[in-house]
């Protein structure tokens, strides 16, 4: 009961989710397009359209894998006493990561890594280290300092007190980094089209290049679905480990 | 309760604090500045600082430093390793300015030499022939940018970034003038498109601000619906989880089907395609950041200054005018800092639908495999964008100082 309540908000994203993936069918994408009046053309199959969510869905995960081990690592380096001085220069570097817009990190990696995976995941981790970063450290800001002197008193060297007592404390708040990191990846991933990665923004962009509406609708809802499913099963997940 | 707690503050355990900011300082310098300085040298000496090719479109040829004319790029070195010495041996603030100065002089002089040896690669060669900036020139002149932000940021003297910002301007505008960069391939692609670029740099700077406008005023109203405020959260946020290319492509699908409807829409400049779908998806996602903000500044006061507020007989609009803006001012302008970043970085999309802006030289760059012309549009939108950023962050430092 307490479990089913504490999952609600997981599941209200997650029939939301169903309700959008349900929308991408090709049979709904097309009566939805021509109730706005558009001439019924071609539409993706389901084949089709769920290898593009796998391919977005892997590169999504990557990316957040990339940016969660990097965010994640420089917060801890940033909150360490050696490295005090630094901290304006890494919260510089992560701010101005973060300026520049997503599509333009694709398009500027073009030319130098190609097309397709590489300048996506660039973009990727460019856009999703902030958060990450931000989280991890004020997270780990928030653990008392009575704690952490305590650990010290006992006698744990720096390594145990950062390993046994600040993760495990900081814990909720870094996975929390990684939720907005998460929904944040699998948005950006569609950018990804531009490239030339197949994604779910691709029938996005190729609808809108040759002005047929049904597989944009469908990339549409598809991307969004995936969004918030992914978005719920995180959800999911911090309730079943909150107990 | 540490010392910094109690009330007087005592001028010895600030020069304290300072020393060991100091002391902080060298440790970070004495591994820090040898070492950046090193890359440098590795990618100024290592990696080719140009490419010369038959055309705008084909792969380069490298060229090294050693093949570099004039001393420029020697010099610049020579700068880097003194400012990154200087600093090293000793980290304090009127040092940095100096290391400043010096790291300015070697990016004036590493330019202005790229722009010499181009130029002295192209001559004789045919019109289409390109000489275009490769890795080694874009890391050097990425360090000492770095390095020189790094530097203003210990010297912490008010208004000298901007002004030494302006001055390098000024001096890159001069030397464009005197067509000392006319061999670089980014030049001759701006000299060739000039025009095209200002308007889309104007059309960005609409899209942009018009999506502001948009958002500030629709959140505004959000804040004001007390009762919905669960509702517009969860709508807002739900918002934030599309991407911004399916958001683009919802709104042209809608856009088209209500002009079915309401053709008579047209007569008010409102199209399918174009500015209108771009200015709404972009101010979409802006309003989530700006309500947060409102609600977060109104809510920043705490109960004992607002009941003090209605003690003196404040009405409900003096409260707010003069006790919940002041003291929510720098969250507003946070969030107002966060929405024009955004604002700029998805404007750049709305080259995809047809609004034009900086993306489409953008994307018709990609499209063409073009890098010179990517940069072109790309540099203006990050430029746009660390100004916004920096600008608006100085802004909400400053309040937020005078406040406490």
């Amino acid at each position: 009961m307490t479990l089913l309540r504490r999952l609600r908000p997981a599941l209200g994203l997650a029939a939301a989710g169903l309700v959008l993936g349900a929308c991408a069918h090709p049979t709904v994408a097309s009566r939805l397009a021509a109730a706005l009046g558009e001439a019924p053309r071609r539409a993706l199959s389901p084949a089709h359209l769920s290898a593009l969510a796998l391919n977005h869905l892997a590169l999504a995960a990557t990316g957040l894998a990339l940016t969660a081990i990097l965010g994640i690592g420089l917060g801890i380096l940033a909150t360490r006493e050696a490295a005090a001085p630094l901290r304006g220069g890494i919260d510089a570097i992560a701010a101005a990561a973060q300026a520049v817009p997503p599509v333009v990190v694709v398009a500027l990696a073009l030319p130098v890594l190609g097309f397709g995976g590489p300048p996506t995941l660039l973009a990727l981790v460019l856009y999703g280290l902030m958060p990450v970063l931000r989280g991890t450290v004020s997270a780990i800001e928030g653990v008392s300092h009575e704690a952490r002197e305590a650990a010290r008193a006992i006698g744990l060297t720096r390594v145990q007190v950062l390993g046994r007592v600040e993760i495990p404390l900081a814990a909720p708040g870094i996975v929390e980094a990684v939720r907005t990191a998460l929904v944040l990846a699998v948005a950006t991933v569609a950018v990804g089209a531009l490239a030339g990665a197949p994604t779910l923004g691709t029938p996005v962009v190729a609808g809108l290049q040759n002005q047929n509406m049904v597989p944009m609708l469908q990339g549409t809802f598809a991307t969004a679905a995936l969004a918030f499913l992914c978005d719920a099963a995180m959800l999911a997940l911090l309730a079943l480990l909150r107990r | 309760m540490t010392t910094g707690m109690t009330g007087r503050p005592d001028p010895r355990s600030r020069r304290a604090r300072d020393a060991t900011g100091l002391r902080a300082v060298r440790g970070v310098a004495r591994i820090g500045a040898p070492a950046a300085a090193g890359l440098f040298l590795a990618a100024l000496y290592g990696l080719p600082l140009l490419a010369t090719a038959g055309n705008r479109l084909a792969l380069g040829d490298p060229v090294y430093a050693s093949q570099m004319v004039g001393l420029g790029a020697h010099a610049a070195a020579g700068l880097v390793v003194a400012a990154a010495l200087v600093f090293r041996a000793h980290p304090s603030r009127r040092v940095a300015l100096a290391a400043a100065a010096l790291l300015a002089t070697a990016l004036c002089l590493l330019a202005t030499g790229l722009g010499a040896t181009a130029s002295d690669l192209l001559a004789g060669r045919p019109p289409a022939a390109r000489a275009s900036l490769a890795s080694g020139a874009w890391i050097a002149l990425a360090l000492i940018g770095g390095g020189l932000g790094l530097a203003l940021r210990r010297a912490a003297l008010p208004g000298l970034g901007p002004a030494l910002a302006a001055g390098l301007a000024l001096l890159l505008l001069l030397a464009y003038r005197q067509g000392i960069l006319d061999g670089l391939s980014l030049v001759v692609e701006f000299r060739a498109r000039r025009g095209v670029l200002l308007s889309a740099l104007g059309e960005h700077l609409i899209l942009a601000g018009g999506a502001l406008l948009l958002a500030i005023s629709g959140a505004i109203l959000l804040a004001l619906w007390r009762r919905g405020q669960g509702l517009v959260e969860g709508l807002l946020g739900g918002v934030q989880v599309v991407p911004a290319v399916a958001l683009f492509g919802a709104l042209v699908a809608l856009l088209a089907g209500l002009l079915r409807w309401m053709p008579a829409l047209r007569d008010f400049g409102i199209g399918a395609l174009g500015p209108t779908p771009a200015i709404l998806g972009v101010a979409a996602y802006l309003l989530l950041p700006l309500w947060r903000g409102i609600n977060q500044a109104l809510r920043a006061p705490d109960p004992a200054t607002l009941d003090a507020a209605a003690g003196l007989g404040l009405t409900r609009a003096e409260t707010l005018r003069r006790v919940r803006l002041p003291i929510g001012a720098p969250t507003l302008i946070g969030a107002l800092r966060v929405a024009s970043v955004q604002s700029i970085g998805l404007a750049t999309l709305g080259a995809l639908i047809g609004a034009g802006g900086l993306g489409r030289i953008v994307f018709e760059g990609m499209a063409q495999f073009a890098p010179d012309l990517i940069l072109l549009g790309a540099l203006p939108v990050v430029g746009l964008s660390l100004a916004a950023e920096t600008a608006l962050g100085r802004a909400e430092d400053a309040v937020r100082r005078r406040r406490a």
